[in-house]
Order: structure tokens, then sequence, then C-alpha cells
């Protein structure tokens, strides 16, 4: 395998780890050194040649290729059977609607939300249960690093470089969640966005950080989707009332009422969508009286269309939480969802 | 133990543009602002302008504002860049 990416020679683990800190190629981290046995493993697995080109980024023409991409995700400690969803996630990042540039390059600080669905999340061992949006499991944690490290080194996303985020969050060093399909009743996140059923994907969003809510008081499903809704209310009110992809991760415990009075995530998103919107005047409530003008009684809501709402079943058996992951911003970036697999001279996605 | 480990970086620069030939004087030219909309391009560009015309004898500064402020600027602000003789790209924060 003809690989073109410059070759370092190292004589400890140590003098690896300051090569790679000391040229800005790591999120602060330890790296696992990526060694040519290490990065062929992973094209081998997917089947490409190192010169496979992933796509050309559009706004500064960045050619990004398959051998890059396995060498930053062995160094965030991805196997092989891990890196066909870093391919598939950052194909999705590269078509137009996500605004690539704009949401890693943007003061507001967004990460990319990577969620996985399908049979590949069994495989991975990517648990969607305990600690969902946390440090749950190997598969999650290395996926969601290796996007970073991605944006790092092939896009110079580096804070103070293209990364122009005033504060950023944690999600910027890994933000991966797999959904909990065995044990919901709800369809998938993919399928419910038109993947076909079994097929394994990834669904990228340009995410703020998780906003956590409780509500462990009642059983009927429009009270607790009242608390989702009302944390989106304030997410307009104090962050941004740009319109947009938000994303709801539903536990099982609050799921279960849900689930048992019927709803399904369709009806949850037509209910959130009808609840989820504010007027401006309400923003001079919270010290942004100088943009209300004349316009106090216009309406924002959350979305434009209740299929702009992510509902994703995850998270520990136990608890009444939820969490609402709100857009970077609004509609400018929009969240893509693509099947992984191999594809023999078939066209590119969307095109 | 050595290791042989691999560069993550691309091997090729970005391609980059390059600027403008700088013009001699401002005095009688045309200047286009791109604005990318946000609340601190406001000021900035109208004490721009006003510098520009009263100190450089620019004869005319043409504001444009991106519909996105996060994307590059739209085609039709750019295809009337031919029409200016500089132009001002601003961040507003």
């Amino acid at each position: 395998m003809q690989l073109v990416s410059r070759i370092y020679e190292e004589d400890s683990i140590s003098a690896v780890q300051e090569l790679y800190h000391s040229n800005g190629w790591t999120d602060g981290l330890p790296i696992v050194p990526p060694t040519r046995d290490a990065v062929e493993a992973c094209l081998e697995w997917v089947m490409m040649p190192p010169d496979q080109l992933i796509g050309i980024e559009p706004v500064r023409g960045l050619a990004i290729t398959a051998e890059k991409l396995a060498i930053n995700a062995v160094m965030a400690g991805c196997l092989p059977m891990h890196f066909p969803v870093v391919v598939a996630a950052w194909t999705a990042m590269m078509q137009e609607e996500f605004l690539m540039h704009g949401a890693t390059a943007s003061t507001g600080g967004c990460a990319v939300l990577v969620v996985l669905n399908g049979p590949i999340r069994l495989e991975l061992g990517a648990g969607g249960t305990f600690n969902a949006l946390g440090n749950s499991d190997r598969a999650t944690a290395v996926i969601g690093r290796a996007i970073r490290l991605c944006l790092i080194n092939l896009m110079d996303v580096r804070p103070g470089a293209i990364d122009r985020s005033t504060l950023g969050h944690p999600g910027k060093f890994s933000y991966c969640v797999a959904e909990d399909e065995e044990d919901t009743t709800w369809l998938p996140l993919a399928e419910q966005r038109g993947v076909p059923k079994g097929a394994s994907s990834v669904t990228v969003m340009a995410a703020g950080a998780p906003r956590q809510l409780m509500n462990e008081w009642t059983t009927k499903p429009e009270e607790i989707l009242e608390t989702f809704a009302a944390e989106m209310r304030a997410n307009l009110r104090h962050y941004s009332i740009h319109p947009g992809n938000y994303a709801l991760i539903i536990p099982k415990q609050l799921r279960e009422h849900l689930q048992a009075a019927g709803w399904t995530k369709t009806d949850i998103a037509t209910f959130i969508h009808e609840r989820a919107r504010i007027h401006r005047r309400e923003w001079a409530e919270v010290g942004k009286g100088a943009v209300v003008r004349d316009r106090g009684d216009s309406v924002y809501p959350a979305m434009e269309s209740a299929d702009q709402l992510l509902v994703v079943a995850a998270g520990g058996p136990a608890g009444g939480f939820g969490a609402v992951i709100p857009p970077w911003l609004g509609n400018k970036s929009h969240a893509v969802t693509l099947p992984l697999g191999v594809c023999i001279d078939c066209e590119p996605p969307n095109k | 133990m050595s290791f042989q480990v691999l560069d993550p970086t691309p091997e090729k620069a970005p391609p980059v543009g390059q600027l403008a030939p700088r013009l001699d004087t401002l005095e009688g030219k045309t200047i286009g602002f791109i604005s990318n909309g946000k609340e601190g391009t406001k000021g900035f560009f109208r004490h721009l302008d006003q510098i520009l015309r009263e100190e450089y004898g620019v004869a005319q500064v043409v504001s444009r504002t991106k519909s996105n402020y996060s994307a590059p600027a739209d085609p039709h602000i750019v295809a009337e860049i031919k029409n200016w003789h500089a132009v001002v790209s601003g961040l507003g924060d």
C-alpha cells in the first residue's frame, strides 16, 4: 500500500507524544502512535486506497483523503472496525448543507454531534444506555475524538487558527452517542430520516452542549414534553433565535411513559414544534430589550417544521432526566444522515 | 523500541488566493465593503467609510452584506467586486 504521508522515527513512546503535542497535532490528550501497520489496517477494513478522495472542503479547497482520515482515527484510538463510521461521518460533514467551515470556525463554538444507528452499534459495543452523553464506552469515545482530530489536523481547526470559538464546550473532545434501539418501540433516528430499515448509519449535527432537564413527577406525555419545550424556549431566549435542528435525548424512564401512551417520535415532534416557540418581546426579560424593537409580537419557533427535531432514545435506565441539544446557529447548518457501506461506482450522496 | 509514525496533516498546503495589486492611491477610487452583518460591523464600517472619504479622498463606498454570516459571500456580491478598485471584507467579531 502506497502511503504518501511523511514518516517520523522516534525512539520512545514519550518522544512520539512530544512530537505530536509540540506540532499542535493533538487535542491535548495523549495519542495512539499512527504507525503504518495501524493506518493500513484501517484502510483495508474500509477497502479504500490511501488516496481515495473523501471530498473537497468547499470553502478553502482542501482535499480530504482516506489516508489522512485513517492516521487521525488511529491517533484518536480507533481500531479498524471503528473507521467506517469516521469515514461516513466525515462524508456527511462535507455535504454542502452542513456548512462545515462555518460550523467549525464560528465563535459560537459548537461541536459535531454524531448519532449512530443500526447494527454497527452492536458490533462496536457502542453504548446508548448509562452515561450516554459522557464516557459511555470505547467506540463512541474514539469515534467522536477522531472527528475532532481530523478537524484539527486536516483543516487547521485549532483554537485561534480556524477555530475561533469564544468558549467551545466539552463535546469538542468527543461527542458521539448510539441510539438505544433495542429498548424502545420508536423508529431509529436514521430510519425516521429516510435511511432503509436495518442499515447502519451516522447522523451529524453542528451542536451546542447538552442542556439537561428533569421531570420525574408526572407520567403524562404533555407534561414531560413541556419540560423539554421549556428548555428549548430558554435556549431561544438566552442563546439564539434561529430555528433549526434540535436534538432531544430521551432516556428510558421518561421514554417509557411516552411509549406507554402511544406517542411516536412524530407525535413528539409535532407537540414540541407547537410548544417550543417564543415571542420576541420575551428577550426584554433576559436583558436583550435592545433588539426587540417594534417586533415584540413576532413569534419565533425553535424549528421551521416538526421534522427538524431529532429525537434520540438514549440514556441509563433510571432517572427522570432528558437533554436538549441545541443547534449551533439554526438553519445555517443542517443535520445530515448517511448510511454506511461500500459503494462501487455510485453517485456521491445527495447529488 | 523505536516507532515510525505518520504525519497527520496534509502534504499540500491549501490553495491560496493571491492579493490583488496594491493601489497607488485611494484618491477618487471606488471601495467595496463586504460585511458579514454582525452587530459589530456597523460601527466599524461606518467609521471606516468616513475615514476613507474624508482622509483618503475615496470617491465612492459601496456596502454589501452577506446573507449568511458564516458562509462565503453570495455570488451576486462576488460578481460586483470587479466594479470596485478595492474591497474591505470585515468580521464583526
